[in-house]
């Protein structure tokens, strides 16, 4: 590239002119775009040149125009308050580009790094720390964040609203009372299921001759539904996406409905899916009569989006 | 009084190199000029700051716990002077940051600004939509009504579906197998702290790779012409950017003003008769799985997590995937038409949704 220096003596094709006083940077290309060359002597006065004219720049530090010295004057005259200084301005990277530069500046190496076995100790030691430091912490800083995500099914039995108001085969929200601790709060707060009174037809649809058994987690059965129940409670969340679904006596198309207003998954009285995105019918819960004809379950509740029942809580 | 500030600005000048730092942040040429359409970004940062300073004030007064968080969104909008004010601005500045992202994003698209060499400064910038799009939705549960505690429901189940971790990941967010008290706090400190400090992480890398690369200008002239009207960020871009400030603040007061935050029941795993919807800006995503083709459990999956996850890998790699270096749209046709494609079924689906929400 060309030795472009501050102060480098320019050459016309037929005699010495001046000097280089500034080089001009393209803000754009952040290529060198031009060199203002002061002419001495009385007619002194200093010209923006193109980079392009510029024949040759040897390491003597002396430039070569292609121009005669009697062409100078074509060139525009430089007005500083037109410019500004490098420094002033964000060109990002201009240093890797600009191919002018009086060498490399050099930094010494401290005395007590020259040794590279020593660099390295050094080095490796600082990470090895870190790594020390990190991973006792790893272990329990991830059981104190996943505590409360793993717990316990709740097998108490909670005691339904009233539901002797119920008509054959048409399905009611029933709500109960449900305490439950979080973290440090205890909450209690109302939950309702959907529950029928089915009428024989209904009955023989839900059961298909079977009582419905609920599994723990390790494949034991901790509850089987009498078939000959008064009432069956199917849990009111969709099994689709979790959202919480109606009972609609005018479908358009099926008539009477459960229907989830969330993706439109639509299910018959007996719970089974019609149409719509669900894996899998309602989720019927554990369910037995407790004393006084109270309709009692256990709330619990199963993974959306699958195609089995798998409890969550 | 001049003198004194000149003195002052001489005295820190001297320590601290004020000139240098005002060249690196004004002085950044700008090949072809300063422009309207470039204002995006800036003003983007303004909704983020007026997001954050107004979260800040509504965090004087917001309890981030299950047995107040209702009662505490409802004192600020019902009794606190201006409360109404400052979570109306919050709220409607959410969307408008979505707005902002989808047109920021647009204008790049259809610049061709995200070709080389600014292909990194694209990848951070769909790392900031992922964040704004998180904060959206962790924000959504904060009021702890209805609205805001069946949306969370569904979006974690959706999150469910996600192979092998999907469970973990719903389990981690929501602080237990199901949505509770738990599920506040944690979608506050994400809100509030996780997301802000990825943001402001994220965005210093965005703007130092936009630094490095420099802007990428207009996608057509000659090098003569772009040279000719160049021009550094200051003074008219910065004018430029801060008339687009305004005009985006006085969208945001404005809707804050005409149209309230309307607050729910309070949150209750009882359904009352509210239909869950997510916010508008998800619509789309919730429309998708009404589909039979997404019905089931593997439908679930490709709609709820392959189909988004591709787009945003698709997002991601754009750069690598358009990789001829012409910006000009009208000679990028796949580009374009691929543009179009996304986001005319972005529309139609979220349109679907709201039209069959009187269902």
């Amino acid at each position: 590239m060309m030795n472009l220096k501050i102060k480098s003596r320019v050459r016309c094709t037929d005699r010495e002119v001046g000097e280089v006083s500034h080089v001009v940077v393209n803000a754009v290309t952040k290529e060198i775009s031009h060199l203002v060359l002061a002419t001495g002597g009385s007619a002194g006065g200093q010209r923006l040149v193109p980079i392009e004219d510029v024949s040759e720049a040897d390491s003597n530090g002396v430039v070569t125009l292609r121009r005669a010295s009697s062409e100078l004057s074509s060139y525009p005259a430089f007005s500083r308050e037109e410019f500004l200084e490098l420094k002033e301005v964000e060109l990002a990277g201009v240093e890797r580009r600009l191919h002018v530069h009086s060498g490399e500046p050099l930094v010494p190496i401290p005395h007590l790094e020259k040794d590279v076995s020593r660099r390295t100790f050094f080095t490796n030691f600082t990470n090895a720390i870190g790594v020390v430091l990190a991973l006792p912490l790893l272990y329990p800083v991830l059981r104190y964040l996943i505590h409360p995500m793993y717990i316990p099914f709740n097998n108490n039995w909670l005691t339904l609203g009233d539901v002797s108001t119920l008509e054959p085969d048409k399905p009611k929200l029933i709500k109960f009372m449900k305490t439950v601790k979080e973290g440090y709060l205890t909450r209690e707060f109302q939950k309702s299921h959907w529950v029928v009174k089915p009428s024989e037809e209904l009955r023989k649809k839900i059961y298909e001759g079977e009582p419905v058994e609920f599994e723990d987690g390790k494949g034991r059965v901790y509850w089987k539904n009498d078939p000959e129940d008064a009432v069956v409670v199917m849990s009111g969340k969709c099994p689709h996406l979790g959202c919480a679904f109606k009972w609609k006596e005018n479908h358009k198309r099926f008539g009477k409905v459960f229907w989830c207003p969330c993706h439109l998954s639509i299910y018959d009285a007996s719970g089974k899916v019609l149409d719509g995105p669900a894996p899998r019918r309602l989720d019927i819960l554990p369910t037995r009569i407790g004393p006084g004809g109270k309709v009692e379950i256990i709330d619990a509740e199963f993974k959306a989006g699958k195609t089995e029942m798998i409890r969550i809580i | 009084m001049g003198d004194v500030f000149k003195k002052i600005y001489d005295w820190v000048d001297e320590r601290i190199d004020l000139k240098g730092l005002e060249a690196k942040m004004l002085r950044e040429p700008m090949p072809g000029g300063s422009r309207y359409a470039y204002a995006f970004g800036s003003a983007l940062l303004f909704v983020f700051i007026m997001q954050a300073t107004t979260g800040i004030f509504l965090m004087f007064y917001y309890a981030p716990t299950a047995d107040h968080a209702y009662e505490s969104t409802k004192f600020i909008l019902e009794e606190l002077s201006f409360g109404w004010l400052i979570l109306g601005i919050h709220n409607w500045g959410s969307s408008v940051m979505v707005v902002g992202v989808l047109f920021h994003m647009l204008q790049v698209f259809i610049w061709g600004a995200y070709k080389k060499p600014r292909e990194m400064v694209w990848m951070a910038g769909v790392v900031l939509m992922l964040i704004v799009l998180g904060f959206g939705f962790t924000g959504y549960l904060l009021p702890w009504d209805q609205r805001a505690f069946w949306a969370t429901t569904v979006g974690v189940e959706i999150m469910d579906k996600a192979p092998i971790v999907g469970d973990f990941m719903a389990r981690f967010l929501r602080g237990g197998p199901v949505p509770g008290a738990l599920t506040l706090n944690r979608f506050f400190v994400i809100h509030v702290m996780i997301l802000p400090a990825a943001l402001v992480g994220v965005f210093a890398l965005h703007l130092f790779f936009f630094r490095k690369a420099g802007p990428a200008g207009p996608f057509s002239g000659t090098k003569q012409e772009l040279e000719k009207k160049m021009e550094y960020f200051f003074p008219r871009q910065v004018y430029k950017d801060i008339v687009v400030m305004g005009i985006v603040f006085l969208i945001i007061t404005g809707l804050a003003v005409s149209f309230p935050v309307e607050l729910l029941d309070e949150a209750s795993p009882e359904p009352t008769d509210y239909n869950p919807e997510p916010e508008w800006y998800f619509l789309f995503l919730f429309q998708l799985l009404r589909f039979p083709m997404f019905a089931g459990e593997f439908g679930e999956f490709v709609g709820g997590i392959l189909l988004p996850g591709l787009i945003v890998a698709f997002l991601i790699s754009l750069p690598f995937i358009f990789r001829n270096p012409e910006r000009h749209p009208k000679k990028r046709l796949v580009g374009m038409a691929t543009l179009v494609i996304l986001l005319t079924g972005i529309v139609v689906l979220t349109l679907l949704a709201i039209a069959s929400r009187s269902e």
